[in-house]
């Protein structure tokens, strides 16, 4: 494919994704997060390589396009103060229906996959995300192994990497993904 | 009777002398390392700056070398924060740093020939989304051929090290659990790799777009709390902000100047197709097992000597006699909508006397645009901010989606004289 048409893809991506979020506005964690989903669980070819971070799944090229499309308008970004210091919004831009538009008929075969994760997703705050896409890398991880485990053990894994969230949340979050069918290495419950 | 705790020093043109334990000798001395110095660290640039003849096997002694001093700064300064987020103490802390001096040490040995040039040679991963890179070719070449040097070196067994532990650092894999913080020293926007790169490629050039005060960096980098309950991340506080702000310029200067050279990058793509043609359309093999063994026997050597034999194809030949492709349009770093539209125009009107057309996206070091958190303190007030806040100079600093366009020397003319007509058309237009 032409790089410059993967270019637009992406750019047409993340710019959806501004613009079907609730409010219209969605952080900068949150859209590389929802980049990792879509291609994770719903099998969008996004040709990311995320890795794992301590702050979850992760690959710089989500930041690099969400730049590109801000420099074409598509999206805004804009620093937010928060209690302990800022962070940063992004919003539709005036060219945000022109950039979508070149890759309009490639982001309507993904438009209900784009509809799911602002569904089930983008209510949630940064830090959530960045749990649950934890929680999915490592089921991931056992599945390339070919292993089952048990939930406790996926959360067990999970809280070994981000020790800086309470045991509580960690189990929370696994049981939510459960219930949403999204792990794939769980053999209880 | 062996010395186990003799120290070896090699002198290190960048940071002088880098000090290695009878461990880690062992460990540069065996072939899958020594190979390194035998692949180039930055490809074919030494024919655009004569000067970069450098290999891949002193930048890896370099980035062990930076990442125990940014670990030591991290660990001394925040110790206070690694106890209370990670559970660290001063024990699991001196363990992790030797684990982060191998990992820094051993984060390139799977490059191909050329380095970054060969990596578009290198095969999918299962369901074909996305390219194996060479950190999957590193944590193979650490699991299946450096694990006895690793695992049974008689130091080991202060620390019971298993290669596995290297290479989920490596690769970002949970199994490093909470040692995966120090990945962003191996492989993050202010990483130990990026200020040795910077400063090695600067000084072998000669150029001083590459050069920062990264001892500053030193001085100030820490562990700064996430916002809002994410995780923590390595930044840098008040002091550090000049220090952070000229890193993110080098990068930027040494990827206009020197990475995204117009010439260099023709000469990637001779690479890249003269190596497709020497591997006869297969690629590099798989990381794994068998794969492993074959790659590695892949160096700069061996493509030289194939290519002085006549083999590598027509661009074997156009490397061979510095016959490289011309630049004949380019857009401007950040390409406006109009700008792109007139590429499009310039596509059509060339049609295939364009050869090859490189975009700035598809480079292996293009200027990112994470941000890099900085720590301020007032009394007992600790605010977070990103570096773009305090900086305008970073704030405004746009991502670079440059366009290059490239054709045969012998058909400059005619494409001068298209490229004419269609500016005069343009113009009568307005």
């Amino acid at each position: 494919m032409n790089p410059q048409e993967d270019l637009w893809r992406h750019l047409a991506l993340i710019t959806a994704m501004v613009e079907r979020a609730p409010a219209k506005t969605l952080g900068r964690t949150a859209i590389v997060k929802m980049a990792y989903l879509l291609q994770t669980v719903k099998g969008i070819p996004l040709g990311y390589d995320f890795r794992l971070y301590i702050y979850g799944p992760y690959d710089a090229n989500v930041l690099y396009h969400l730049a590109c499309a801000e420099a074409l308008g598509a999206v805004k970004i804009l620093p937010v103060p928060y209690p302990g210091g800022y962070g940063f919004e992004v919003r539709p831009g005036p060219e945000a229906s022109a950039i979508q538009a070149r890759a309009e008929d490639w982001l309507a075969q993904h438009q209900s996959a784009v509809d799911w994760v602002i569904r089930e997703f983008g209510a949630f705050s940064a830090a959530e995300l960045e749990l649950l896409s934890t929680i999915i890398y490592v089921d991931r991880e056992f599945a390339r192994e070919n292993r089952k485990v048990k939930w406790e053990e996926l959360a067990r894994r999970v809280r070994d990497v981000k020790p800086h969230f309470s045991e509580l949340s960690v189990i929370d979050k696994t049981k939510l993904l459960l219930d949403k069918n999204l792990l794939i290495s769980i053999n209880n419950f | 009777m062996a010395d186990w705790h003799r120290l070896y020093e090699i002198r290190c043109p960048v940071h002088g002398f880098i000090t290695l334990n009878d461990w880690e000798w062992e460990i540069i001395s065996h072939p899958a390392f020594q190979r390194l110095r035998r692949i180039r660290q930055l490809g074919w640039t030494d024919l655009v700056y004569p000067g970069a003849t450098h290999t891949r096997f002193e930048h890896s002694l370099g980035v062990m070398h930076v990442a125990t001093l940014m670990y030591e700064a991290v660990a001394q300064r925040s110790f206070e924060v690694l106890k209370s987020e990670l559970a660290y103490t001063r024990e699991g802390l001196d363990r992790h740093k030797t684990l982060v001096r191998l990992t820094a040490l051993l984060h390139d040995v799977g490059h191909g020939p050329f380095s970054h040039a060969a990596e578009e040679l290198l095969p999918t991963c299962e369901g074909g989304a996305t390219r194996f890179q060479h950190e999957d070719y590193s944590a193979a070449i650490i699991r299946h051929q450096l694990r006895e040097v690793i695992e049974d070196h008689p130091l080991n067994r202060n620390y019971d090290f298993r290669v596995e532990d290297i290479t989920s650092l490596l690769e970002g894999s949970s199994q490093a659990k909470h040692a995966l913080f120090w990945r962003e020293l191996i492989a993050g926007q202010m990483d130990a790799d990026r200020l040795d790169y910077l400063l090695r490629d600067s000084l072998h050039i000669g150029v001083d777009y590459g050069r920062f005060d990264w001892r500053r960096l030193l001085h100030t980098i820490e562990v700064v709390p996430g916002a809002d309950g994410e995780a923590p991340r390595l930044g840098v506080n008040e002091g550090g902000c000049h220090a952070a702000e000229a890193l993110i310029l080098a990068r930027y200067f040494m990827f206009t100047q020197v990475y995204f050279h117009k010439t260099r990058v023709a000469y990637d793509y001779h690479l890249r197709e003269a190596l497709a043609e020497l591997l006869s359309g297969r690629g590099f093999p798989k990381p794994d097992a068998d794969g492993i063994k074959d790659y590695l026997s892949w160096d700069d050597w061996r493509v030289l000597g194939l290519l002085a034999d006549g083999r590598g194809g027509e661009h074997g030949r156009r490397l061979a006699q510095r016959d490289h492709f011309r630049l004949i349009y380019q857009t401007s770093e950040t390409p406006t909508n109009e700008e792109l539209a007139e590429l499009d125009r310039v596509r059509e009107i060339l049609g295939n006397l364009i050869l090859m057309e490189e975009y700035a996206e598809k480079s292996w070091y293009k200027p990112g645009s994470a941000d890099i958190p900085v720590i301020s303190r007032r009394g007992q007030l600790t605010k977070v901010k990103p570096l773009s806040e305090y900086s305008s100079v970073i704030a405004h600093l746009r991502p670079i989606s440059k366009v290059m366009l490239y054709a045969c020397r012998e058909d400059r003319e005619e494409i001068n004289r298209k490229l004419t007509e269609l500016h005069q058309r343009a113009g009568s237009e307005l």
